[in-house]
């Protein structure tokens, strides 16, 4: 079964990357497509982070004052948004992440 | 194209077919300090969320898409029906259309195989730097080689860092949280791309959805935020247009 859904999926992907350069298709999406699939990535990959960050994993309960993962996250932001750079956000909000998991 | 500029009909100094692909693999080749850690992580958090060795490895070839595979393995490993893991999926590769869409005019006189093949190696980093070159460099018979050199760099790193985060993975005690490096991999894409107040929109929207959607039956809240994601940024967007400007 979980191979069908892999397949599956899979196939619907290539086919999002290859449609437009078939000849099975020969306009550009309208307009509002465009516009709409541009805030994808925003909205998906925000859906991701605020839960894992916001909700204890233990207690599945949000947990806002007594969170470790909360404040990693906060300096990961600001991290991100000064150096841009993939690897170094991931490194200091772990290293935070175990810093306050080891203090606390 | 009789019309075009004499700059296209004989280009000053075409290059070769090698000279592209190697132009591809070296514009690629900062952006692999995103992908390579990433890679490692979807290793490492594939095997940790119970998917086998095997179907982690190969998830990376299937899909070649970072944020989906994430999203399969999480929802897989939550017991989520299939319909909703593979809607999810689907939901956050429908962005590959617009890439396609804007490579269509350089890439549709090329052979069948030729488009089957960069198609698949269509995805976010390959295509950032391959149309630029396509954009603003001179046209040349060779081009697409470009989009092949950034494309089987990104294809290679992805699958030799997935293997390397399986093997390591199963190696990993829990105690390390480094399932955590899957929301900070998000937070540094996410974080410098928003700019408008309609990616506000979208980002506020979507994360305060998954939230509250959370005790909704088969983890369908990550389906319901990034749809609510998408129409509030869109909303917000379309409402904010000049008056008069294009709908």
């Amino acid at each position: 079964m979980i191979w069908l859904v892999m397949i599956a999926a899979g196939l619907f992907t290539f086919a999002t990357r290859f449609i437009m350069l078939s000849n099975i298709i020969s306009n550009r999406p309208p307009p509002w497509l465009v516009d709409a699939l541009g805030f994808v990535p925003i909205a998906v990959l925000t859906a991701i982070i605020v839960p894992a960050v916001l909700i204890d994993p233990a207690s599945q309960k949000i947990a806002l004052g007594d969170n470790p993962r909360l404040f990693a996250a906060i300096l990961a932001i600001v991290t991100a948004l000064v150096t841009r750079q993939v690897i170094t956000t991931i490194g200091v909000g772990l290293a935070a992440l175990w810093l306050l998991q080891w203090a606390l | 194209m009789a019309e075009t500029s004499g700059k296209f009909l004989a280009p000053p100094k075409a290059l070769t077919a090698r000279a592209e692909f190697w132009a591809g693999v070296r514009d690629e080749t900062p952006l692999m300090f995103g992908v390579i850690p990433f890679g490692l992580v979807f290793g490492v958090l594939g095997v940790e969320s119970g998917l086998s060795s095997l179907q982690t490895i190969l998830l990376s070839s299937i899909l070649f898409g970072g944020a989906s595979q994430v999203v399969f393995a999480q929802l897989w490993a939550a017991g989520v029906p299939a319909f909703i893991v593979g809607g999810s999926v689907c939901v956050i590769n429908m962005r590959h259309l617009l890439y396609s869409a804007s490579m269509a005019i350089y890439l549709r006189p090329l052979s069948l195989r030729w488009r089957i093949l960069l198609g698949y190696l269509l995805t976010d980093e390959a295509f950032a730097v391959s149309i630029r070159r396509f954009q603003h460099e001179t046209p040349g018979p060779f081009q697409h080689f470009h989009l092949l050199g950034s494309g089987l760099l990104l294809w290679v790193g992805w699958q030799i860092s997935t293997v390397f985060g399986v093997v390591v993975g199963e190696t990993i005690p829990e105690s390390w949280s480094l399932s955590f490096a899957i929301p900070l991999t998000f937070i540094a894409v996410v974080a410098p791309i928003l700019k408008s107040r309609a990616d506000l929109a979208a980002a506020v929207t979507a994360g305060s959805l998954a939230v509250i959607g959370q005790p909704l039956p088969w983890n369908s809240w990550l389906l319901l935020a990034a749809i609510g994601g998408i129409l509030a940024g869109w909303l917000v967007h379309h409402f904010n247009q000049p008056a008069g400007g294009a709908a």
